[in-house]
């Protein structure tokens, strides 16, 4: 089977990070599909994946076909007739309802071609119950030849469940030492004294850290800390609160990173504040204690998004530890927007300090997850029943 | 074309060779990348039913039917029998032909609506927009909080339940949209 996946880059690079991971994980299977992937912003998908050459509009990465969205060129135009030769766009996997290019639109709805042809819309990640009901539903096209279903990732096994893939499921195996060579960092002393230190990521959206970095600071006194700052929104904010309060504990911000070379990261840390759908997903997936900030929506409507997580979360936890955790996470996103003023009630430290209890309760909402089974191959068990 | 939004309880279009109505909106879940709404349509060929999910980037066909204007005349147990206004002949849906319109209408209602035949049959019916409607139950009323931004749940004359402020009362008389059921304002 040739699957074509569909990725318009809607902000940052979590859209594409989920195709890029989606389609690691298909090729991993034992029987995997021929992939095209398709993909409006080639430029954010060589952050991720460097071998990607932004600037070719039809190019060959990890054994995958990459198209432009915006189609063949006259200088193209033989690279992609080569790639949909003998094998035309029959299964479509657009994600997160974006659309699909002019020319694959024609390609698909072409008026002399009777073939049926599917489309499934991979949605965004939720942990609310909608998923369950929304997840392999058929949906409609305007034409009786072109088939579509919703499929919907989430944290039960009546929904696509997680993407497993193995590079970040093997992740777990790097050391810390490896991890920060990695990023740069070859002093030998340095490198043992950071790679025994307690690790918290910092990867959220602007907001004023204050509170986060006092609750740092506090724990530091009976853990040393490293707090990895992440490139991106939250980078500058977090800097000033730690300066601010005096550099009160070691602090290193890590480059705009490779998706695998990010993964590593996340697995190695001890504790992690994330932000976005797909690093919340691999922070559950990792087993360690994290704080989840979601992207504020109207009317604060994120906070559903968040309550919902932690109802999937609750039974995996005492309730003294799940109300420090519900508390942190409601506090965390409780905002109409952000930016370098928006501080709220969090307070981190009872989840920083969690006992053996509380980590391993984060273990085991991650085990629940696996256990629902890997994204990849629900799609492929559900695409062998429609197509 | 019509895309996903454009869809309504009533609204007639088509997906390939088939016909369909949509019958009842069954929900509407915000999604980062818009909306992803799950509806009840009517095969208007086969006559079946079947849910579905749309999401917010399909379009679809419109049909061109004949659409002619109506006064409900009276309600018959589960048929709603209208009246065309120029030429008075009467015309039966039944309350599944309405799907979530049946929920808004009473038998004293006057307002035109929009019912669409298909092959000389009446199969769907498209209310206005706005109507008025009256509350017959709801907790008491909260005197001063007129911002309208917290609400409790009502019950109206036809028998719908939706959220009304909490300024309104039991014989309240309110507006609201008929695409998805909110309050839009009180009558004065």
């Amino acid at each position: 089977m040739t699957l074509d996946i569909v990725c318009r880059v809607v902000d940052n690079y979590g859209d594409i990070g989920v195709v890029f991971r989606l389609a690691r994980a298909l090729s991993e299977l034992p029987t995997a599909p021929r992939l095209r992937l398709i993909v409006d912003d080639l430029g954010a998908f060589n952050r991720i994946e460097p071998s990607v050459d932004p600037a070719a509009p039809a190019q060959r990465v990890r054994g995958w076909t990459v198209l432009s969205w915006s189609g063949p060129t006259p200088a193209s135009a033989a690279a992609f007739e080569l790639a949909y030769r003998g094998d035309p766009a029959r299964v479509v996997i657009e994600c997160f309802a974006c659309g699909r290019p002019d020319w694959l639109e024609a390609m698909l709805f072409d008026p002399a071609c009777e073939a049926r042809k599917t489309i499934v819309n991979l949605e965004y990640l939720t942990a609310e119950g909608y998923a369950e009901e929304f997840h392999r539903m058929p949906s409609l096209t305007r034409s009786s030849s072109v088939r579509k279903h919703m499929f919907l990732p989430g944290f039960t096994e009546k929904t696509g469940g997680l993407i497993l893939d193995r590079a970040y499921m093997g992740a777990r195996e790097r050391t810390r030492t490896e991890i920060l060579e990695g990023i740069g960092i070859d002093d030998g002393p340095l490198l043992e004294g950071l790679a025994g230190l307690f690790w918290i990521v910092v990867f959220g959206y602007e907001r004023d850290y204050r509170r986060i970095v006092d609750d740092i600071a506090e724990f530091s006194r009976e853990r040393p800390v490293l707090a990895l700052v992440a490139h991106g929104k939250s980078a500058a904010c977090f800097s000033r609160a730690w300066e601010g309060a005096g550099r009160p504990f070691q602090a290193l911000d890590l480059p705009f990173m490779r998706q695998e070379a990010w993964d590593e990261v996340l697995v190695a840390s001890d504790f992690l504040v994330v932000r976005g759908e797909d690093s919340m997903a691999r922070a559950a997936l990792s087993g360690k204690p994290f704080l989840w900030q979601a992207y504020p929506q109207d009317g604060a409507h994120q906070l559903v998004k968040v309550a919902a997580l932690l109802g999937r979360m609750r039974p995996h936890f005492s309730e003294a530890d799940f109300s420090a955790i519900e508390a942190a996470f409601l506090a965390f996103n409780d905002r109409l927007s952000d930016g370098d003023d928006v501080a709220g009630s969090e307070r981190i430290y009872p989840l920083l300090s969690l006992g053996a209890e509380g980590r391993a309760g984060f273990e085991e909402f991650s085990e629940s997850l696996v256990r629902n089974g890997n994204l990849a191959s629900a799609l492929m068990t559900f695409l062998r029943e429609i197509v | 074309m019509l895309m996903t939004s454009d869809l309504r309880v009533g609204t007639v279009f088509k997906s390939g060779k088939d016909i369909v109505v949509v019958q009842r909106m069954l929900g509407n879940k915000g999604g980062r990348g818009g909306v992803v709404v799950k509806m009840r349509v009517k095969n208007l060929l086969t006559g079946s039913t079947s849910d579905l999910g749309l999401d917010a980037g399909e379009k679809f066909e419109d049909v061109s039917l004949d659409v002619h204007k109506m006064k409900l005349s009276y309600i018959d147990g589960e048929n709603y029998v209208f009246i065309d206004q120029e030429s008075y002949e009467q015309f039966e849906l039944t309350k599944e032909d309405l799907g979530d319109n049946a929920d808004y209408i009473t038998p004293e209602d006057d307002f035109d609506a929009e019912i669409t035949f298909y092959e000389g049959k009446p199969v769907g019916v498209v209310l206005p927009i706005s109507i008025e409607r009256t509350i017959t139950y709801c907790e008491p009323g909260i005197k001063g909080d007129t911002s309208g931004k917290s609400s409790k749940p009502a019950t109206l004359d036809s028998g719908l339940v939706c959220q009304v402020p909490l300024f309104c009362e039991i014989g309240t008389r309110i507006r609201l949209d008929t695409r998805d059921g909110t309050f839009q304002e009180r009558v004065k």
